[in-house]
């Protein structure tokens, strides 16, 4: 039952408490459950929408908030300058730093933008293999958690405000303790890791103390992956794909552009190719998967399939690709197989098939052997060293910690950056043996549900404050550097870790350059200095190792899915595994696919959906074996039928005001023994939850929105694009004005989108967009400056998924202008449509009057003026907009003007083709977005609006828009039946979109 | 029967209707006073600082050059503050007891800043670039007025966006030779400039920016 | 007792007089006179005020409550930016248009019927535009800032925008209110006067002997008189149907599929007067009942009014016809769209109410019975009243909240604070309406005794 979630939540269950009981009755207790915040933040953590409804109440107090520039007099202002200079700072300008994010043991390169050494806002970093530039939203929104007024910010002993010190005088009177029994009692928890740093830290812990134990859970493993290759190489191994060496490739349930590690680098290698119309190199995606995901959505062609029926399915491929593998039981579309299997056939060493994490051992062993058949393998497909280390099953790691917890055999428990008692399978109970645990350590940069009920807790370091490394998916380590002193009382774990290690004199700067001293050959402090400025350790990547392929695996036949309802367990495309769950731009940023806001939800077909008698938004009894969690459910189209999807990482109780108790918790119903995959059953309720959903309508109405074709009809029809344009006369009252000198513009390539978000997170951290809360979504009022339709078009059952981002269109003909009665938005000589905040008295009509709805308005206070911390993230060269003006995408017109005003300071005439990156363009990992000069023939964006993919959106209003789109190509297979494209039919989705935004009425 | 009012009405009646007309004028004129004037301006308000610094002192007698303590104008779109090491290059040998000095000493030891009164302080919502205006010919004195004959300084314009638009129209009006930038004595006749004006804007490339985004964004 | 008829031959019914047969000059000044003069507080009439009063302090609540925490407080969105403030502004705006038709227009047309309803409407067209005056201001994100629609010399160096409809409606509107007003007074002043002569207290001498600025009723005064109130009417004309005309802009000037469209400017015209003259006979019928004015506001008025409804509600009837038949015939796809949403999109029930309310009913205008019956007459006029502010939102809402780009469409749901609004405003309009009725003559004596005598002449004598 779900109750066995709350079984550590102190306060519900109290019994659970052995050597805490006496501490029952005592104000420190309360102190102790009911973390730091002050009453006010309890009140907000339980309103909806947590912190911004509470600050929006802030605002009102203070009455006429936004009054900013009527007859207001100017307050006071201090300059205060630096007492000694750094001398590579130039105050105004901001200073790069290579550094990386972590997730799941893995790193991507990332160059942190400071101002004043204030991080404000990330890009990937170029040089880095698993970033390529590109960068996705959960690594862009770690800018925030540094600011993040939620985090922890003191040492805590039993709920009390404690210090290092006697941390420290604690931890090391432990280790005397355990000394004459070698450490035996002490137990780590930590998350998989790549660092070496890290791992030599352990190294030396387990010198001094041989029977201490290291215990490692990740809620979102690869373990099936390092287990496939042991089957398949007779060791563990690390599988990396090569897709910009593959023409095919099959992605079977896999989620390779999102969830899985190197998503990045997938994207970038298969979608970049697309931006160029040399066909053969682009290559052919086929994905089968059960629910749609943004690598289905960029697939030439797209299966539908559950989890359970992925084995079956590729044995059917291997089959026909003539491998001996035993006849599947579950029937398969032999169809789809045969086409897929004479395509790898084809392919040969440049076939792919890409195994999902969550997939049995014996689908990734299959897969090999089908590589290693086609030449693939040494190819196409690597395998290296694990970049995890050491490989261990996570799921296993917890179970025996959680047995060993209730032998009492675990005296001390050091949980870093875990979060177990919300995470761990409901069937283990974590919370129940944890209890009996007398000493329990938790560090992490929050007081989530471990900390709740944790005798100590250590506030860890954000990303940028601290030292470390980390490794990407092919081995290359970075090195994390930090860009500020930590701005509160915090550690890292590798500290927490030293003081085991005997390490603990001196800073974690010295312990990770000790690391590299013993690894890096040459002059160290030369390439020290390189890697830190590359962001990159110079050859760390890991060689190629190509055993020997047991031929064994052919005969091992993958274990049959769940029969009946098949209920999937996936990791959330924002929150992951609930780890980002205190961060506001990751729960706001509508979900890719479902673009739901502030929730999760069972995902369904719409014949599922039908047959179980259910529709959008009806609250159901999500029942796996025992347990029970409700649920609302989300009709979405391109599901597998008899599948419900439901995402990790929701219904946290402990994560601040915003992150707590949005959504609901499916580890309520995640079993240990099929933590994937499980036969489960809806039973509706009759009640029903208002879901925040920023899209409700995803029908084109014929109105040929998205544009697209097979690449076979474009080679025959070229114009296809232009097809159906209307030729109306293209009058206008005004005079057309000629742009002579710069002329900016946009171009975005529906091939090579896959509606990731990337965009909307990187516009969201440079742009100081505020984040509104779910009832402000739920109305209506996000505020995001770009964002991604996504449409269906096809069967409503199968459709096919495209997606287009929307920006400001920039129009040259801009309906908005011509109806601002105080000129607050205005044409400029290079073709923006610029938006003056302080000139706006907020009529709304520009907005009511933009066909693409682009603007954004702001109803209350939505920007945060109050959150000393969150100023911190702002970027200073975008102004902070106040209550009651309207604002939209600028082009990034700060980049713009910083480059205008160098060019021109150095006496150029004009700023150099394509050195301008829209924040946008920059994180988009498949390059898909392009902008530029117009009036440059050489720039990338004057030669792809060129092409006749090009099309201007709602271009028959004549309102000239400066962003266009190129059609969407698919690079089908002509023996499969072609989906009709996109301009051609219409879905009938719209029943997965009743409800929604108002499922109230 | 009596009549209601008395003569005198007429007059009393007439002067009232006047006298609200005039009123409604006085305050009308009041408010754009007030507005417009130095008290939301604070044009020509001196502003006293944690340190006496005294900028006719170091330019006139001295002779410091503007760069020397605002280093960045010609980077950066803020000019910079010196650091209090600079201060200390020559306060540590001279002046090195003054009592003046002392918060100047007092950073330096102690590592904490000082803490200067914002003088020209533009609103939030405004990007003023100091080193475009300098590479486009723009002269300190343009704008903060003759800081080498201030002791204290004081904002010497009203910074409201009207007389910001009046050089981003007509730059030949205030435009002078790059030389001349730091000079701030250079005080060209009507007809000098008229007619150096437009040589130099063209000269110079300077391109009239009066759309919103050159300063809003 | 009621106007007498003289015998009908035929089908034909002569029109029933402009005033009673047995109202003489005394008998009309004293009824209309002694309303104000009177010196008892009747209760009817004091629940009226304080029910209306009481409606006025939800209305300042409202602002107060919209002030503070900003138009989130209302139900907007993107798509929908503009909902009931809009909605309201518009209505009240149309209501205010009979006042002025009537004093001004039917003033040059020599129209003596409308004597007896002038003032009462045009009262009623001040208040009604006191009322929409309110909306345009608060329903920008920065009230504080609104002035900054004015174009006056400022420190920015900055014009506002002469190109948006806005911009013009704030001229429209201003003059609008000014020159009915002014010409409200005027037309005040000679029974100001009377009032100041009949009045027995002090304090009321006072008063109307200011407000009535010395009038004498010399033959200079009446010439005066005559002229001014020429040219005011002059002037008054054009604004009776420029207002509406630039209010129509306000959509019609925008690419909205719904808002674009070139018949607005007649037919919200024509809607403004059909729901000025309703709300004329909602507010007229009563005062004439509770005040006994039968025979000063006769059925040959209440007639007239239902007319001028019938014929104008059949040019809006033309309007909706137009607006349907160009989408399709235009052949552009939005267009048609945006009827077929309107007549069975989620606001479908919306759009057949407005039908129901302004096409249907007023149909039943053609028949003299429900012309006469009071009772269904006011009934009428009230669904009219309706059917009107549906039509606006109609158009408002259902034009945004659908428009061309499928992804961003939304639904526009009012909040508590939005009716706050629109009740509050009736708060106000009643308030005012209670006040004018009580201290200033409703009727125009003075123009109702240049009837009678040629009324006595004419009507048979009993």
């Amino acid at each position: 039952m779900s109750e066995n979630n709350a079984d550590t939540g102190a306060l519900e269950a109290p019994t659970h408490w052995t050597s805490l009981e006496e501490l029952a009755r005592t104000p420190e207790f309360e102190a102790f459950a009911s973390a730091e915040f002050p009453t006010a933040w309890e009140e907000a953590r339980h309103s909806e929408a947590g912190r911004r409804d509470f600050l929006k109440l802030m605002g009102a107090s203070l009455g006429l908030a936004g009054l900013s520039n009527a007859c207001v007099r100017q307050p006071d202002e201090k300059i205060v300058p630096y007492v000694k200079m750094p001398e590579e700072l130039v105050p105004g300008k901001p200073l790069e730093f290579a550094s990386a994010v972590e997730r799941g043991g893995y790193g991507t390169g990332v160059l942190v933008e400071t101002h004043t050494y204030r991080p404000t806002h990330l890009r990937g970093n170029p040089e880095h293999p698993d970033s390529r530039g590109g960068l996705h939203p959960q690594a862009q929104a770690g800018v925030l958690d540094v600011w993040d007024p939620d985090r922890s910010r003191q040492i805590r002993r039993r709920g009390n405000v404690s210090t290092w010190d006697s941390f420290v005088r604690e931890m090391n009177e432990v280790i005397a303790n355990l000394s004459e029994q070698n450490g035996a009692g002490l137990r780590f928890l930590t998350g998989q890791t790549s660092s070496p740093t890290l791992l030599r830290t352990f190294e030396a812990i387990r010198q001094r103390m041989p029977e201490a134990r290291w215990h490692i859970w990740e809620p979102v493993s690869r373990h099936h992956m390092y287990e496939g290759a042991r089957r398949a190489f007779g060791r563990y191994l690390e599988v990396r794909y090569r897709l910009d060496r593959a023409s095919v490739v099959f992605d079977l349930d896999a989620d390779f552009m999102g969830a899985m590690p190197g998503a990045i680098r997938h994207q970038a290698e298969v979608l970049r190719t697309r931006n160029n119309q040399d066909f053969d190199r682009w290559c052919r995606l086929y994905v089968a998967e059960p629910t749609p995901t943004v690598g289905g959505s960029a697939a030439d062609h797209r299966l539908r399939i559950r989890s359970g029926e992925a084995g079956a399915l590729l044995a059917a491929v291997a089959r026909a690709l003539g491998l001996e593998v035993p006849r599947p039981k579950a029937s398969v579309d032999g169809a789809f197989a045969t086409a897929v299997a004479r395509d790898l056939a084809a392919a040969g060493r440049g076939a792919v098939v890409v195994v999902g994490d969550a997939q049995p051992p014996e689908v990734h062993a299959l897969a090999h052997a089908i590589h290693a058949h086609l030449g693939a393998a040494g190819h196409a497909v690597v395998t290296t060293e694990p970049v995890l280390a050491p490989v261990v099953d996570p799921m296993q790691s917890l179970r025996d910690l959680v047995s060993a917890m209730n032998a009492g055999e675990v005296e001390t428990l050091i949980m870093l950056d875990r979060n177990p008692v919300y995470d761990a399978p409901a069937d283990l109970e974590f919370g129940k043996a944890l209890s009996k645990v007398p000493n329990r350590v938790h560090v992490g940069a929050h007081t989530d549900e471990t900390a709740d009920v944790s005798h100590w807790h250590i506030p860890s370091h954000s990303a940028f404050e601290m030292w470390g490394d980390v490794r990407s998916t092919d081995g290359t380590a970075t090195i994390m550097q930090p860009t500020l002193r930590p701005l509160h009382d915090t550690h890292s774990p590798l500290a927490v870790l030293s003081i085991f290690s005997g390490e603990n004199e001196g800073t974690d700067y010295d312990r990770v350059r000790k690391t590299w001293k013993e690894r890096l050959k040459g002059d160290f402090e030369k390439t020290w200095r390189r890697a830190l400025h590359d962001g990159t350790v110079p050859d760390t990547a890991f060689r190629v190792r190509q055993p020997k392929l047991d031929p064994k695996v052919l005969k091992g036949a993958p274990p049959p899915g769940p029969d009946g309802l098949e209920v999937r367990f996936v990791p959330d495309p924002n929150l992951w595994d609930g780890r980002f769950a205190t961060n506001p731009w990751l729960l706001e940023l509508p979900q890719p696919i479902t673009k739901l806001s502030w929730d999760n939800a069972v995902l369904v077909s719409p014949s599922t959906a039908e047959k179980q008698g259910l529709e959008a938004t009806d609250v159901v009894e999500l029942r796996v074996e025992d347990r029970m969690v409700e649920a609302p459910i989300w009709v979405l189209p391109g599901m597998a039928d008899d599948v419900a999807t439901v995402h990790l990482g929701w219904g946290r109780r402990s994560a601040g005001p915003v992150g707590s108790g949005q959504g609901f918790d499916a580890y309520a119903v995640r079993s240990s023994q099929r933590p994937w995959n499980t036969a489960g059953k809806l039973k509706k309720t009759d009640r029903k939850k208002r879901l925040a959903c920023t899209q409700d309508h995803f029908r084109m109405m014929d109105r040929g929105l998205i544009r697209a074709a097979t690449t076979d009809h474009y080679a025959s029809h070229p114009q296809f694009a232009h097809a159906r344009e209307a030729h109306l006369p293209k009058l206008t009252l005004w005079k057309p004005w000629s742009y002579e000198g710069h002329k900016w513009g946009m171009t975005i390539n529906l091939s090579a989108c896959n509606g990731c978000n990337a965009c909307v997170a990187a516009c969201q951290s440079e742009n100081n967009i505020p984040v509104v809360g779910k009832e402000q979504v739920a109305k209506g009022r996000e505020m995001h400056w770009i964002r991604v339709d996504r449409y269906y078009s096809g069967p409503v059952e199968d459709p096919v998924l495209t997606h287009q981002p929307v920006t400001c269109m920039m129009c040259e003909n801009a309906p908005c202008e011509t109806v601002c009665p105080v000129n607050a938005t205005v044409h400029g000589p290079e073709g923006l449509n610029q938006m003056v905040y302080n000139r706006c008295v907020g009529t709304r009509y520009c907005s009511n009057n933009c066909p693409y709805k682009v603007r954004r308005f702001n109803f209350h206070l939505y920007a945060d003026w109050y959150e000393e911390s969150l100023k911190g993230q702002r970027n200073p060269d975008v102004t902070v907009r106040g209550r009651g003006v309207m604002e939209k995408c600028t082009y990034c017109v700060q980049r713009i003007n910083r480059a205008t005003i160098q060019a021109r300071v150095e006496g150029k005439k004009r700023i150099e083709t394509d050195s301008i990156q829209t924040a946008c363009q920059e994180a988009c990992p498949s390059r898909a977005i392009s902008f530029g000069d117009l009036n440059d023939p050489d720039a990338d964006v004057a030669r792809k609006q060129k092409t006749p993919l090009s099309y201007a959106l709602l271009g028959e209003l004549n309102t000239r828009p400066r962003t266009t789109y190129l059609a969407r190509l698919f690079h089908r297979n002509d023996e499969l039946p072609v989906p009709t494209p996109a301009r051609q039919t219409e879905s009938h989705g719209d029943a997965a979109g009743k409800g929604g935004t108002h499922g109230s009425h | 029967m009596a009549q209601i009012f008395p003569r005198s009405a007429n007059a009393v009646f007439r002067a009232t209707v006047m006298g609200v007309i005039g009123l409604v004028a006085a305050t009308v004129a009041l408010a754009y006073g007030i507005h417009g004037g130095g008290y939301f301006t604070r044009q020509d308000l001196i502003r006293h600082q944690p340190v006496p610094f005294s900028h006719r002192h170091h330019v006139e007698s001295m002779g410091i050059d503007c760069r020397y303590c605002h280093w960045l104008a010609e980077e950066s779109h803020f000019a910079g503050i010196p650091p209090t090491h600079t201060c200390m290059g020559c306060h540590s040998q001279i002046w090195a007891e003054s009592p003046m000095l002392k918060p100047v000493r007092d950073s330096y030891e102690s590592g904490e800043p000082l803490v200067w009164n914002r003088v020209h302080d533009l609103p939030d919502f405004v990007y003023f670039n100091h080193s475009i205006h300098v590479a486009k010919g723009m002269g300190c004195a343009t704008c903060h007025g003759r800081v080498d004959e201030m002791a204290l300084v004081w904002q010497e314009n009203t910074l409201h966006m009207a007389w910001c638009l009046d050089c981003h129209r007509n730059p030949e009006k205030y435009v002078r030779p790059k030389d001349q930038i730091y000079n701030m004595a250079w005080n060209p006749t009507a007809r000098e400039q008229a007619e150096l004006g437009p040589k130099l804007v063209e000269a110079y490339d300077i391109q009239t920016q009066d759309h919103c985004y050159t300063c809003h964004r | 007792m009621g106007p007498t008829e003289p015998a009908s031959t035929g089908g034909y019914v002569a029109p029933a007089r402009v005033v009673g047969s047995s109202e003489s000059l005394e008998s009309v000044t004293t009824k209309i006179g002694d309303i104000p003069l009177s010196p008892r507080l009747d209760k009817l009439w004091l629940l009226g005020l304080l029910g209306a009063f009481g409606l006025l302090q939800l209305l300042f609540l409202s602002i107060a409550w919209l002030v503070t925490q900003g138009t989130g407080v209302w139900g907007l969105n993107i798509p929908v930016g503009w909902g009931f403030a809009i909605v309201n502004f518009v209505w009240w705006i149309g209501i205010g248009h009979a006042g002025t038709l009537i004093s001004a227009i039917l003033l040059l047309l020599k129209q003596e019927w409308r004597m007896a309803i002038a003032r009462f409407s045009e009262a009623m067209t001040i208040f009604a535009v006191a009322c929409a005056g309110l909306f345009p201001i608060l329903h920008t994100g920065r009230p504080w800032l609104a002035y900054w629609l004015l174009p006056y010399p400022n420190t920015m160096g900055m014009w506002p925008q002469f190109r948006s409809p806005l911009m013009w409606d704030v001229f429209a509107v201003s003059t609008y209110a000014t020159i009915s007003v002014v010409f409200w007074y005027v037309g005040l002043i000679p029974d100001l006067a009377t009032l100041r002569d009949r009045a027995k207290n002090r304090g009321a001498q006072w008063l109307y002997g200011l407000l009535s600025l010395g009038w004498r009723g010399s033959g200079r005064h009446w010439h005066r008189y005559e002229v001014a109130s020429l040219v005011l009417a002059g002037l008054a004309t054009p604004l009776v149907v420029s207002v509406h005309t630039i209010v129509s802009f306000d959509f019609a000037m925008s690419v909205i599929p719904g808002w674009h469209t070139t018949v607005f400017p007649p037919y919200f015209v024509a809607g403004a007067v059909y729901s000025g003259f309703a709300m004329v006979l909602t507010l007229i019928l009563p005062f004439r009942w509770y005040y006994g004015l039968e025979n000063i506001i006769t059925e040959r008025h209440v007639q007239n009014c239902a007319k001028v409804m019938l014929a104008t509600g059949l040019i809006v009837a033309y309007g909706y016809g137009m607006e349907v038949f160009i989408a399709w015939y235009s052949g552009v796809q939005f267009e048609w769209f945006m009827v077929t949403n309107r007549m069975g999109g989620p606001y479908a029930e919306y759009y057949w109410a407005l039908i129901l309310c302004n096409v249907i009913t007023p149909q039943f205008l053609w028949s003299r019975y429900f012309r006469t019956n009071v009772w269904a007459l006011w009934m009428l006029t009230i669904v009219v009243n309706i059917g009107m502010w549906l039509e606006r939102f109609v158009i408002v809402v259902t034009s945004l909240h659908r428009d061309f780009l499928p992804s961003s469409w939304d639904m526009y749901q009012p909040t508590f604070w939005d009716w706050g609004m629109y009740l509050g405003t009736f708060g106000l309009f009643f308030t005012l309406l209670f006040l004018f009725i009580r201290v200033l003559p409703a009727i125009a004596m003075f123009e109702i005794r240049m009837l009678v005598p040629d009324n006595a002449a004419k009507g048979p004598k009993e």
